[in-house]
């Protein structure tokens, strides 16, 4: 057997998802608005669903709603939907308590662009 | 329309025997070689599929294989589409059979998926291919986002988890009978039921294995057939398609649209239908995921009624994976889709395990195969040479 071990120390740059990554790394939701159907997206999409590229940059409120959710080994993971985006999201999930659906973004603990929701202290909880 | 003149795969495991991906090519080719009765330089293009240079660490793998093949001098590439690499590749000897520029072109799938990097390297290399810089970033895993995408199908059709155990159940029972399978297991439902959680509702015994091994068939235009092989299957339809990288840009969480464009296409181009279809090798990386495929493939409109009947068993109206599929046979992810296209066309000519060779006679296939969360997806459908 050839043991070998290779480490990879990648330098990537973020391009056009600049904004976003910047954002993230602060705990800050920054999306993109289509310029011509006014479609938020977020995660940002570099074309709309409509066909346009064209799009400014918005901040989002970071509030989400969790529609679906899985957990086991792999972690606890939901697909969420984050106020005022038109698509939906992979997030980890923070301590959610089974019966809470609303979250919010927190900043990761790394560098990195995770995208992580808490969940948010809500009225509708007991 | 391409003949498959020649089909071969090895044992599909955790190599523990000293051999090299590059032992296994060689001796899927030769075998699928001579299947074909042809000679080495009859060959005039040689594809490989193999999903990433991160499990063989060798960039140009197919320049390497020519090499070991004896094939020096003969067009090679290598084709990637993450889980589809291997039918993608079929897809492009089809289209170089097609044009008149290859005559004979050599298929080979292959990966060391089990052995040659950890487990856990590969599941944060596949964590990052949904979407490195978003969900990967976040540190998602295929099997989460597996689940997800099943819950809402799951949801939508009013399936119970039950149905999981029965898929993984079934798949690994057919791979009893199959020598080559990786994981051929009689289990009982509650062991299914009970194995670790990995991402809910998908358990361990839910999820497919990383295998080692290699297939290879041989792609023959149809005036070039040896004398023996003048019967040998048709590719009668190729369709590919694809599908954001992130669920979360999806319409529609749990559905397939991507497959289910594709078999739209390979139905177009094959002049046939889901109902003709008389066996198939579905792509079940994980149990629902190929509850989702029957679904959009057009195999099945009543699936727990149809898992509680029998019909996808050996012995039902429609075999599904009787090789034992990815949850049974096993996947070494590039010779994924190759070995399911090798396996119906044996079927078809009447040549695969005899336990698993149905009785009747069957007139087409089914090869379905993706990548992602059926990001990327490829079909191909199989007849036999005098079906139309
Ligand atoms: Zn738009």
């Amino acid at each position: 057997m050839i043991s070998y071990e290779l480490a990879l120390p990648y330098s990537l740059e973020p391009g056009w998802l600049a904004p976003y990554v910047e954002a993230l790394q602060k705990g800050r939701a920054m999306g993109r608005s289509c310029s011509k159907c006014g479609s938020v997206s977020f995660p940002p999409q570099r074309r709309c669903q409509c066909g346009s590229g064209e799009a400014q940059w918005v901040r989002l409120s970071g509030k989400a709603s969790v529609l679906l959710r899985t957990h086991g080994s792999d972690g606890t993971f939901g697909l969420v939907q984050f106020e005022g985006a038109t698509n939906k999201a992979v997030t980890r999930l923070e301590g959610f308590a089974s019966e809470i659906t609303d979250g919010h973004l927190i900043a990761p603990p790394s560098d990195v662009p995770a995208l992580i929701l808490a969940p948010s202290k809500s009225r509708s909880t007991p | 329309m391409a003949a498959v003149t020649g089909s071969a795969q090895t044992r599909f495991s955790r190599r523990t025997d000293g051999s090299s991906f590059r032992d296994w090519a060689s001796e899927a080719f030769e075998a699928a070689l001579l299947m074909a009765t042809l000679d080495r330089a009859d060959v005039d293009t040689l594809i490989v599929a193999s999903e990433s240079d991160f499990f063989t660490l060798q960039l140009n793998p197919a320049a390497i294989l020519a090499g070991d093949l004896g094939l020096v001098g003969v067009a090679t590439m290598r084709v990637e589409g993450g889980g589809a690499s291997g039918q993608l590749a079929v897809h492009a000897a089809a289209q170089a059979i097609a044009s008149g520029q290859a005559r004979h072109v050599a298929v080979i799938g292959v990966d060391p998926s089990a052995s040659q990097l950890p487990a856990a390297t590969i599941k944060l290399l596949y964590g990052y291919s949904f979407d490195a810089w978003t969900d990967g970033m976040t540190g998602t895993s295929a099997t989460a986002l597996y689940a997800l995408s099943y819950q809402a199908f799951a949801a939508r059709i009013g399936l119970p988890d039950k149905c999981l155990d029965q898929i993984a159940l079934q798949n690994r029972a057919n791979a009893m009978l199959n020598p080559n399978a990786h994981l051929p297991r009689q289990h009982k439902m509650a062991e299914i039921a009970d194995s670790p959680l990995i991402a809910s509702p998908y358990r361990r015994l839910h999820c497919s294995p990383l295998s080692d091994g290699a297939a290879a068939i041989i792609l023959s235009h149809p005036d070039a057939l040896p004398g023996a092989r003048g019967s040998a299957p048709r590719i009668t339809g190729i369709g590919a398609a694809s599908d954001h990288a992130q669920l979360g840009a999806r319409q529609d969480t749990g559905t397939f649209t991507a497959k289910r464009k594709a078999m739209q296409r390979a139905c177009q181009q094959a002049g046939i239908g889901p109902a003709d279809i008389d066996v198939a090798e579905v792509y079940d990386a994980y149990a629902g995921a190929q509850l989702q495929a029957l679904n959009v493939l057009g195999l099945s409109e009543t699936l727990q009624a149809d898992l509680d009947a029998q019909h996808f068993a050996p012995e039902g109206r429609l075999p599904i994976n009787l090789s034992g599929g990815l949850l049974g046979q096993g996947a070494p992810v590039g010779a994924t889709g190759v070995a399911q296209t090798a396996t119906c066309a044996l079927l078809l000519e009447g040549r695969y395990h005899p336990e698993l060779q149905p009785k009747r006679p069957l007139r087409h296939a089914l090869a379905d195969t993706h990548g992602g969360v059926c990001t990327t997806a490829a079909v191909t459908l199989l007849s036999q040479a005098d079906a139309k």
